[in-house]
């Protein structure tokens, strides 16, 4: 409880002084029926002209030992800076979304590890830039030796 | 309501003309009446019903020829009576979204049209059509992905 | 294990409405980069589609029918088959004119198991049941309603629903007792289930009700949103969360499934006896994710006790711009709504 605390703050803090950041919540959250069957949704934060922003996803995952990558969809939902990852990932192995932002000179990285019961939000890492491949790595290694729920 | 259906299947069908949807409509409810001692309830009603529908849509298509409409952008003729407060935006996106329909080549304009207002089973549609399983959902795929191309850019309300 | 290698380009539509076996084309989708693309566009049709609304055919298309039907029909020689023909075209005008006007079409239904009752008649395999017709199964029986092209409702074994009606823009059940299961997949507000103690309003979703024959029950949301209503008492339940109904006072709030058990059994106690005791226990036990909890309290608190309500969730997440402590203590409904909107994000 404490960590989503400190994480919902940070967020709070990062989109208040203006820094272009991603935040992601259930399906529900995109208030829009498209995205009742989404993975998850999330938004831009702090980005002053979201309809201008180029936003991606993709899935990293190991399956059976085998690292595998692909480009995902992200759906841009009727609200402004929101969107919905739907899963076309298998449902083996461990998954994580890479998800990257540009808005005008910022950009914004989010790594969202993926568990049986969905996104596992806790273990979710924002960054104010792409997320690093060793990032992405060390996340994936978590998940697969069960240090995130 | 039945009627209700099957208008709205001719309306979208012939590009929101809603004087031929009156004219399809009046012509299947009076081929039903007259032929009603056909059905001997080996099929589905909806599905003897909708065969005639297609059958009837499908001959009018032969007859008309016609273009879709362009000026007869009759924006109120979307909404149901009484919901005339209806936002303007979600009437031009119906508007728009319908004209994408009506671009359609006829066989995936059809198989769309039926599937989404009457919501019949993959079976039932293959009888209604006279197709296989297999053709009926590949004129649902390839329609929509049809759909969605003509609608790039297309950003109201929805994916 | 089998994948289609060749492309499911052929196979999407059905795979998106479920009509075909799901596991072998998402295991292709994962490594066919243009059959994603393929699918993300069939779903991108599908959704335009729901812009399209049903349109209502003018009255003068039924007048114009019946004017066909009564159109004067020339004297024949032999009056008895003039009169025989003349009452066979109105019995059948009749018939028709029931048809186009009843209050929609039946529903399939799929026995899962024993044999369900859909009216008198009982049903192994597949039946249909009408606008009108109870739908009942016993302990060793089950089935599956077909809502249309929207979805699909499991009857439990010892459950009992009459279906309503069955039109494009309502599409109801009403459950007498038992469990459903309903999955839903369309635009929001076209599938109702009616209990003695409210309405579950379908919002885009899947979920389970349980009812008793006085409507007291449990609703468990596992996709989407589900309402739950009752003489404008609202609870909004989203996926992962639950919420107790009572008869006399209609739904109960909304919890989270993994909520702390000291959470669940004083909102229960504060749902029957409105405990001050319960609602400070509530209130020292909730997280961040419990403000679905905390924000549905906040208009069954009295006055006095709202601030504790507010406070409590500004502490746990920060209060959103334009959400104001005054506002929302004197329940501005758009106030609610924006907090609402936000919270979510938490959920």
């Amino acid at each position: 409880m404490l960590r989503i605390a400190v994480a919902t703050s940070v967020l709070a803090v990062l989109a208040m002084a203006g820094g272009f950041t991603f935040e992601i919540g259930s399906p529900v959250a995109a208030q829009a029926p498209a995205a009742k069957t989404a993975a998850f949704a999330f938004r831009a934060r702090g980005c002053s002209e979201p309809s201008k922003s180029q936003i991606t996803a993709g899935a990293e995952g190991i399956v059976r030992g085998t690292r595998r990558s692909t480009v995902l969809n992200v759906a841009a939902m009727e609200k402004p800076g929101v969107y919905a990852v739907f899963q076309t990932w298998g449902d083996e192995g461990r998954w994580v979304i890479v998800l990257k932002g540009v808005c005008g000179p910022e950009t914004a990285g989010a790594i969202v590890p993926i568990g049986p019961k969905g996104f596992i939000r806790e273990s979710a890492k924002f960054f104010s830039r792409p997320a690093t491949a060793a990032e992405v790595d060390a996340s994936l290694k978590s998940l697969v030796e069960g240090g995130s729920k | 309501m039945y009627k209700d259906q099957v208008y709205s299947i001719a309306h979208y069908f012939f590009h929101g003309d809603s004087g031929i949807a009156a004219d399809i409509t009046q012509h299947v409810f009076l081929k039903l009446i007259n032929n009603v001692n056909q059905f001997h309830g080996d099929a589905e009603f909806s599905t003897w019903l909708y065969r005639l529908v297609v059958n009837v849509c499908l001959d009018a298509t032969r007859r008309h020829k016609s273009e879709p409409i362009a000026a007869n952008s009759n924006l109120e003729a979307f909404a149901r009576p009484g919901s005339q407060e209806q936002d303007y935006a979600k009437a031009q996106a119906a508007h728009i979204v319908r004209k994408a329909v009506s671009a359609l080549p006829v066989k995936y304009r059809m198989a769309i049209l039926l599937r989404y207002f009457e919501g019949l089973s993959y079976e039932q549609m293959a009888q209604a059509l006279g197709c296989s399983l297999g053709t009926v959902a590949s004129r649902l795929s390839r329609g929509h992905r049809i759909l969605a191309e003509r609608l790039k850019g297309f950003e109201g309300g929805k994916l | 294990m089998r994948i289609f290698n060749r492309h499911v380009s052929d196979r999407l539509a059905a795979y998106v409405e479920g009509a075909i076996d799901a596991n072998l084309v998402r295991r292709h989708l994962a490594q066919c980069e243009r059959c994603r693309a393929e699918y993300a566009d069939v779903q991108k049709g599908m959704a335009a589609l729901e812009n399209l609304p049903v349109v209502e055919a003018p009255a003068s298309v039924w007048n114009s029918i019946e004017s066909v039907l009564d159109a004067p029909k020339r004297p024949t020689f032999n009056p008895w088959k003039f009169g025989f023909a003349l009452s066979s075209a109105v019995i059948v005008a009749s018939f028709a004119y029931w048809i186009v006007m009843r209050s929609g079409a039946p529903w399939d239904v799929d026995g899962l198991s024993g044999s369900p009752v859909v009216g008198t008649r009982h049903i192994s395999r597949a039946g249909r049941v009408a606008p009108g017709e109870w739908i009942e199964t016993d302990a060793r029986s089950s089935a599956r309603i077909k809502i249309g092209h929207i979805g699909s409702v499991v009857l439990a074994p010892n459950t009992r629903a009459r279906v309503v009606a069955t039109r494009p823009q309502e599409n109801r059940i009403a459950l007498a007792h038992g469990e459903i299961h309903a999955e839903i997949s369309a635009p929001p507000r076209l599938f109702f289930v009616d209990t003695a103690s409210g309405t579950a309003v379908d919002l885009g979703c899947e979920y389970s009700l349980y009812a008793e024959e006085d409507g007291s029950g449990l609703m468990r949301v596992t996709r989407g949103w589900v309402s739950f209503q009752r003489n404008g008492r609202e609870s909004l339940v989203p996926a992962g969360a639950s919420c107790r109904t009572r008869t006399h006072a209609g739904p109960g709030t909304p919890y989270f499934d993994d909520a702390s058990d000291i959470l669940k059994r004083a909102l229960d106690t504060f749902d029957e006896t409105s405990s001050l005791d319960a609602l400070g226990a509530i209130l020292s036990a909730s997280r961040v994710r419990d403000t679905l909890t905390l924000w549905h309290l906040l208009s069954r608190v009295s006055a006095a006790d709202r601030g504790r309500v507010y406070d409590r969730i500004a502490v746990l997440t920060p209060v959103p711009a334009g959400v104001s402590r005054d506002r929302v203590l004197s329940l501005d409904r758009e106030t609610l709504t924006r907090w609402k909107d936000e919270l979510a994000w938490t959920w």
